[in-house]
């Protein structure tokens, strides 16, 4: 079958003006400015299957939104290739336009002053969708999305919560087959948060749609997409399932202890690092195999009321796969889990 | 067909849409047209002082006062903001969805120009009328092969004045003073195009300058066309001339920004 995305060896760089502080430095810009290229995406390739939810992962100015902006038509590549429902993006016009939907969850495109409405009924007419359609595709989502009453107060009135859904139906009444989400939960409550995560996985389900999305929330990534795309300085540094990253990178275990009186750090400290220590709670971690005999040792050593054991924060895998990336250590060579991929600038899967 | 009705409900949507923002920013539209009727009603004071110790170059007080409120109505049909959008929107980032929709960000912009402009010419119509009724110095000839003449050349100065700032405000992808050449471009076009004295007032070497540039056309022909100032068929031809050159120039230059600008996009923001 046809890939959804396809991204061949994408680039784009930014001409950024130095600029030194001060007054001086603003005269000598005047006279003589000077301009640094900035490299947000090297060589990124990768391809996504039709109806297949896949998270761009990486911190702030990694590339991951030039990467969907670029894929959504919005930005010209400096080189590379790309093929989106069939269309070179940046080329196909209104043809590639109707086929897809982007979010950007920090600048919205519902009209301020007036009820989302109105920003749907002018998107219906903008993407010709007839009045039939309009009517039962926006009870559909409104449906989906536990939208209420909301679309007809102002949008200014409406919560952040609120206003994302309606960012949503506005996106979505065309019924585009591939959607480009930038942080679509975006300092939203945890509800809110989980009711577009259900939603997402929805409408994939429902219409097949494929999602590309990017999010700080590690709670997004793991409820929606069964593949991350690790992206750092315009790197593509992972392409492969969360699952196999997180057996990779979490060597070790975390042992989450409620303790028993007069128990100290100084008792934990020979089963393992101690992480936390707020009496009575306490985090140790342990080397993954070793999880189940320290667990046994400490409960038959210390006074232990409650102990629970996990892998550590996805966020710190994640940042360490960052740090295996960037050390370009472990690149490559280690594929003992399927898709999973670690590379430094590597080709595409 | 189907396409041309797609094109008529887009362009309804979007009219409705910008009806709809304007009510909620009716203050801020009424005093934008009170202060786009001020500005030559200030000239117009200003000249009908100096015409009362006799007529300036031909021109009598009444000549000066029919001038004036053509420039009022040929002004606000002609008016031009969208610089100010456009470089926000680019500098800001909400440049972004209007470049996922199906149709291009200019037709927003045609759509607001007209919601705008149906409303506040029908509104300095209706007051040129009904001063009229009581002042006759301000009244027009009735002659309407004139009238059409004068409303087509209207048109024109609207679309030279629309696609000029337009094409200035998307050089907002290159650099952040787009808007100080849409305001260098207005502050020379009170002079060049008539807006503080009829050209003809102008020194010579001045007004032969201007007759190159597109400024006289984008504002004193199609007043001087209204007035009568304007008689001979040949004048009126090389207007209509000169009008559509520079209508198809600032095409073709919206064109080529519009094309290199969305190729060297940053998408700022989100």
């Amino acid at each position: 079958m046809d890939e959804a995305i396809r991204a061949d060896e994408l680039c784009k760089t930014y001409r950024v003006k130095v600029r030194d502080s001060g007054l001086a430095g603003a005269l000598r810009a005047l006279v003589r400015p000077r301009y640094r290229d900035v490299r947000a995406l090297d060589r990124v390739s990768f391809g996504v299957a039709p109806g297949e939810i896949v998270a761009f992962l990486g911190p702030n100015g990694a590339g991951k939104t030039t990467a969907l902006k670029i894929l959504a038509g919005l930005l010209h590549p400096t080189s590379g290739r790309a093929r989106v429902a069939g269309f070179e993006p940046w080329q196909g016009g209104p043809p590639f336009k109707r086929r897809i939907a982007i979010v950007l969850g920090n600048k919205q495109q519902l009209l301020w002053d007036l009820p989302a409405e109105e920003t749907f009924l002018l998107n219906r007419a903008i993407y010709d969708v007839s009045m039939a359609d309009y009517r039962e595709r926006l009870d559909n989502l409104i449906d989906l999305l536990v939208l209420g009453e909301v679309i007809d107060k102002p949008v200014r009135q409406l919560s952040l919560g609120e206003r994302m859904k309606c960012e949503l139906v506005a996106a979505l009444l065309h019924r585009p087959d591939i959607l480009f989400l930038d942080e679509p939960t975006l300092g939203l409550d945890v509800a809110a948060q989980d009711t577009i995560r259900t939603f997402l996985k929805a409408y994939r389900d429902r219409y097949g749609a494929t999602v590309l999305l990017t999010s700080h929330y590690m709670a997004d990534v793991t409820a929606l997409a069964q593949r991350v795309l690790i992206i750092n300085r315009g790197r593509l540094l992972y392409d492969g399932e969360l699952s196999a990253l997180v057996a990779r990178h979490a060597r070790n275990k975390r042992l989450h202890l409620v303790l028993g009186d007069g128990v100290t750090a100084a008792d934990l400290e020979r089963f393992g690092d101690v992480r936390e220590f707020a009496f009575p709670h306490a985090t140790l971690e342990v080397a993954r195999e070793e999880a189940p005999r320290v667990s046994a040792a400490l409960l038959s050593a210390v006074s232990v009321v409650d102990l629970s054991i996990q892998d550590p924060p996805i966020e710190e895998v994640i940042r360490r796969a960052f740090e295996v990336g960037d050390d370009g250590g472990a690149a490559g060579d280690q594929d003992d889990a399927g898709a999973t991929r670690i590379r430094d600038g590597a080709s595409a899967p | 067909m189907t396409t041309l009705r797609s094109w008529l409900g887009r362009y309804g949507a979007l009219v409705r849409t910008a009806w709809l923002v304007d009510i909620q920013y009716r203050a801020a539209i009424g005093l934008w047209l009170i202060w786009g009727v001020l500005e030559p009603l200030i000239t117009l004071g200003i000249w009908w002082t100096i015409a009362g110790d006799g007529p300036v170059q031909g021109y009598e007080r009444a000549d000066f006062a029919r001038y004036f409120f053509a420039v009022i109505v040929v002004n606000q049909v002609t008016i031009a903001w969208d610089a100010y959008y456009i470089d926000s929107w680019i500098r800001g980032g909400e440049m972004n969805h209007r470049l996922a929709r199906p149709i291009g960000p200019i037709h927003e912009a045609i759509a607001d120009n007209l919601a705008y402009k149906i409303r506040a010419v029908a509104v300095v119509t209706l007051v040129w009328g009904l001063v009229a009724i009581a002042w006759p110095a301000v009244r027009i000839p009735f002659e309407p092969g004139r009238w059409v003449l004068a409303a087509l050349a209207t048109l024109l100065a609207a679309a030279i004045r629309f696609l000029n700032g337009y094409a200035t405000g998307l050089l907002a992808f290159w650099t952040t003073r787009a808007t100080a050449l849409v305001s260098l471009q207005y502050g020379v076009s009170m002079f060049l195009s008539g807006r503080i004295a009829p050209l003809s007032l102008l020194p010579p070497a001045v007004v032969s300058v201007s007759s190159v540039l597109w400024f006289p056309w984008m504002l004193a022909f199609p007043v001087e066309l209204l007035t009568g100032t304007i008689t001979s068929g040949r004048t009126i031809a090389n207007g209509f001339a000169m009008q559509i050159v520079w209508t198809l120039a600032w095409a073709g230059l919206y064109m080529l920004v519009w094309r290199r600008g969305i190729r060297h996009y940053a998408a700022v923001g989100g």
